[in-house]
């Protein structure tokens, strides 16, 4: 993977049909496996829901693919190249909890720091990336919440800050990580609304989602993640009970009516898996 | 009037000045990112690992010379940072931890370099624990024409690099999709501090610089919302504190000025943390107390409208007392309040009971827009 990454874009594309193409994945935390060899194929221009119960290692396969962890062993491409060629071509939305939101800035700062890596060293974003911003502000409807100061916006307007910051980057794969965690009602319909549009756009989407209930509603494609990868394809063949269980454990009979039991069926999902 | 002529002519006093303005400018841009990356003690940390520095550069120029001290200063400050910087990132250690550690290490290997100097007999070793304290007075010109490089390098750095350590700063995995070099960054924003700690050694010495770093950034934290206007407001924080406590201490009698320049830092905090708008102590007390009165009207108007419609008459009267038990407290105050927007009206319903409420129309619309709000799930 080293050696390809110095060659040229498009001199040695792998799996270029492919938006993400992950080969034989290890990943561990303190000789830990979180991530055990999986491989993960999405098509381009799906929008995908990455589920599995806590633990599971869904934001880890998302920031490995984002080479913010290093693997342990394995291979990941995106659009045929590795993702430092790509770097420009990808979008990304951190867990909300990330940063600290105390932080003395305004809305349309944060989402003009999607421009940074775009404008390079040593230039200040001036009137077109703040056009910009404002736009993407728009379309998670914040554009009247562009000067508010970010530690007095609710979590839901946050989220979409976040997501107006990934939308001016103009990727072709955004990466999601929990977008829809507590989040209202009014954000998790804005959001959607938005991924949809990109996805229409012949965007790929890959969202890190935790709500089973509404898999089937908002994603046309599914990987039920468990430390493995249990089940991967377009969500109408996935999206079933005996697959939801290799991932959940036998917890998925009440899932179905309780979602909260999700967190605490871990440790079970997790024995079910050995 | 020529009093005070005479007084800043004099040449210590410029001298003061000068290095408290410095400092002041420094340590507050500085700080403001310590303080937002959570690592408000780098300072302490970093201020005391540039004693062994000052030992080592007294005992290699064999002197006490200015430029090899401030040499030896920001080495070890550096080395300091680098430590802890190991530490957190390559073992579980928390960065509370990696600071304490490295400044106690750093420190204990300064303070017994100190003694061994002390024990030398060196003739011209006297003074050197002015380091620990700070001695304003011994600034010379020539110190601050080197503290002036400094204050300038700094700020060279944090101008040229400043979208980069705004965005390190505020969401540093975000950064790294956007290719900048974090690791990098965040060690260059942490050796950085080393440069307020080496213009702060001779003014406020190494066990108070950490206020200096921490003080002007919190304070100006309390007052900005933006961290173009923080980092601009806490090096003007610094400079006032800085003059503050050299004017003072030139005014009185042997007060020594690093501590004067400490407590009006810390002054300047106390007052920002209490009177800051949105974010002060004060503003908050009154905002809760009025969200509070608010939300107690709001109820008692939903009670009136829910009692109101329970008896199919939009004028149904309702008795005070029965307002207060249901509320479990009394509601006068927030009827009166309530009288006042016109929203209700009390009426004389029978002529040995005691006082009873109806909403207006006006009334009814706002509780209606109360409920409304409620449904519409909060924010």
């Amino acid at each position: 993977m080293r050696l390809k990454a110095d060659k040229a874009i498009g001199e040695d594309l792998h799996e270029p049909s492919l938006a993400v193409h992950v080969e034989d994945l290890t990943v561990s935390y303190h000789g830990k496996p979180v991530l055990w060899d999986i491989d993960v194929d999405i098509p381009p221009g799906v929008m995908a829901a990455v589920v599995g119960p806590n633990g599971a290692g869904k934001s880890t396969l998302i920031k490995t693919i984002l080479e913010l962890v290093k693997p342990t062993a394995g291979h990941i491409t995106i659009h045929g190249a590795p993702y430092r060629q790509q770097r420009k071509r990808v979008g990304y939305v951190p867990q909300r909890s990330s940063v600290d939101w105390d932080f003395p800035t305004t809305a349309l700062d944060v989402v003009t720091m999607g421009l940074y890596g775009r404008l390079g060293w040593f230039r200040r974003p001036g009137r077109a990336e703040r056009e910009r911003a404002r736009w993407a502000l728009g379309e998670v409807r914040m554009a009247d919440l562009a000067d508010r100061q970010i530690s007095q916006l609710s979590g839901g307007q946050q989220q979409r800050v976040f997501l107006a910051r990934a939308l001016v980057q103009e990727a072709d794969v955004y990466f999601l990580d929990e977008p829809m965690a507590g989040v209202d009602a009014t954000t998790e319909r804005t959001i959607v609304a938005l991924l949809h549009k990109l996805r229409d756009a012949g965007k790929t989407v890959i969202v890190v989602h935790h709500d089973l209930q509404t898999v089937q509603d908002y994603f046309d494609w599914m990987i039920i993640l468990n430390i493995r990868v249990l089940a991967q394809g377009p969500v109408e063949q996935i999206n079933t009970i005996e697959n939801l269980h290799k991932a959940y454990g036998s917890q998925i009979a009440l899932l179905e009516k309780a979602q909260p039991m999700i967190g605490q069926s871990r440790d079970l999902a997790a024995r079910s898996a050995e | 009037m020529s009093g005070l002529a005479s007084f800043l002519g004099d040449y210590t006093i410029q001298n003061v000045v000068m290095g408290a303005t410095l400092l002041g400018i420094v340590s507050g841009v500085l700080g403001s990112f310590a303080v937002l990356r959570q690592q408000s003690l780098l300072g302490d940390t970093l201020a005391h690992a540039a004693l062994p520095g000052v030992c080592l550069g007294f005992i290699i120029a064999g002197a006490r010379q200015i430029e090899s001290i401030l040499a030896g200063a920001f080495v070890t400050a550096v080395l300091a940072a680098l430590v802890m910087l190991a530490l957190t990132r390559h073992s579980r250690l928390k960065t509370d931890a990696g600071l304490g550690i490295a400044l106690s290490v750093f420190f204990a290997i300064g303070v017994v370099l100190l003694t061994y100097i002390q024990g030398t007999g060196n003739a011209s070793q006297g003074g050197l624990d002015a380091f620990l304290f700070g001695q304003a007075a011994a600034i010379l010109r020539s110190d601050l024409v080197i503290m002036g490089g400094i204050t300038c390098l700094s700020l060279g750095l944090v101008a040229a690099f400043w979208k980069e350590f705004k965005l390190v700063t505020f969401d540093p995995v975000f950064a790294a999709t956007q290719g900048l070099p974090v690791a990098l960054l965040e060690t260059v924003l942490t050796v950085i501090v080393a440069f307020a700690v080496v213009i702060g050694l001779q003014m406020v010495g190494v066990v108070l610089m950490a206020a200096m770093v921490i003080a002007p950034a919190v304070a100006a934290r309390q007052w900005c919302r933006r961290l173009e206007h923080m980092v601009v407001l806490a090096a003007t924080f610094g400079v006032v504190s800085g003059l503050a406590g050299a004017l003072i201490s030139a005014a009185g009698r042997g007060l020594s000025t690093g501590p004067l320049v400490i407590l009006a830092a810390t002054g300047l905090v106390i007052v920002s943390i209490l009177f800051a708008p949105q974010r002060g102590v004060i503003w908050e007390e009154i905002k809760r107390s009025r969200d509070r009165r608010q939300l107690g009207d709001n109820q008692v108007l939903t009670t009136l409208r829910g009692l109101a419609r329970q008896h199919d008459d939009p004028a149904y009267p309702v008795e005070q007392g029965m307002l207060d038990t249901y509320h479990g407290l009394g509601t006068q105050r927030a009827l009166q309040r309530l009288q006042r927007q016109g929203l209700v009206h009390p009426v004389r319903h029978m002529p040995d009971e005691g006082p009873h409420w109806e909403l207006t129309a006006s009334g009814h619309a706002a509780a209606r827009q109360v409920l409304a709000d409620l449904d519409a799930g909060g924010r």
